[in-house]
């Protein structure tokens, strides 16, 4: 595909993810942790759609390059990357209750654009939407439930937990 | 690589860059009363810290900056009216 119709094709994206941070930044106060549920499902439902062709695996790191690659393939600009801090060993983590775990940075994010342009706070259901993504790709990449929450929301770049139930 | 600096002289010693960032890179010296780089290999470049400091203490270089390039100016300044 051409640049230049990929650019019209994101800004598309970018325009309707501008309408929808201005509808559920109209609707969370109303529907409360309600608009949390509907936005995490919309995001499952896209996530699933998206990776219905994708390989299947049960190496997390080759199945996150599938959900970046399913990404791409659809013109979505949701870059992220795993992340090591300094002093932890190993990339994925095994928790208390023997789920695997990956810290995951998310740099360009038209969510984040949207959220930014009209002011509107992050972590809310637009985000959420995010994690119904994941939840939704990896369910079908992996066929194992995942969770992604938020550790932090910061101006240029975001850090999530993704956690891989075992 | 990305490279990160505390300009001393403006730092006034509030510490918000501390409780802010998400993969402690600061330290606090007591003795100067300032913050400090202390693990530039975590930063993740998610520049919290830079909005946060009022003293606008600190840098940051060759790090990634997100993409805007697919805003479409027109159609936020026509949302705006209904916001
Ligand atoms: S936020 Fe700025 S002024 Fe406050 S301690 Fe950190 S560098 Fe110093
Ligand atoms: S940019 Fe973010 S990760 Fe880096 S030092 Fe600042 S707050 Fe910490």
């Amino acid at each position: 595909m051409a640049d230049a119709e990929i650019i019209k094709k994101r800004r598309t994206l970018q325009e309707t993810m501008n309408f929808l941070a201005a509808l559920s930044a109209g609707i969370e106060p109303i529907l409360g942790r309600g608009a949390n549920s509907m936005t995490m499902s919309a995001g499952r439902n896209l996530g699933r759609k998206f990776s219905a062709h994708a390989k299947t695996t049960d190496d997390l790191l080759e199945a996150l390059n599938e959900v970046k690659r399913v990404l791409i393939e659809n013109n979505c600009l949701w870059g992220f990357e795993p992340f090591k801090p300094a002093g932890q060993a190993e990339l994925v983590t095994i928790n208390a209750q023997g789920s695997r775990q990956i810290l995951l940075v998310f740099r360009d994010c038209m969510i984040r654009q949207a959220l930014f342009r009209f002011g509107h706070p992050q972590m809310g259901s637009l985000c959420n939407m995010m994690y119904g993504f994941f939840a939704g790709s990896l369910e079908t990449i992996m066929t194992k439930k995942a969770t992604l929450e938020i550790k932090h929301a910061g101006e240029n770049a975001c850090l999530k937990l993704l956690t891989i139930e075992s | 690589m990305l490279e990160m600096t505390i300009h001393d002289k403006s730092c006034r010693g509030c510490r918000f860059c501390l409780d802010v960032c998400p993969t402690d890179c600061f330290v606090f010296n007591e003795e100067t009363q300032k913050a400090m780089v202390a693990k530039v290999d975590n930063c993740i470049a998610c520049l919290s810290c830079t909005s946060i400091c009022p003293a606008a203490a600190i840098t940051h270089r060759n790090h990634h900056v997100v993409a805007n390039f697919y805003r479409n100016i027109n159609f936020s300044r026509r949302m705006e009216k209904f916001l």
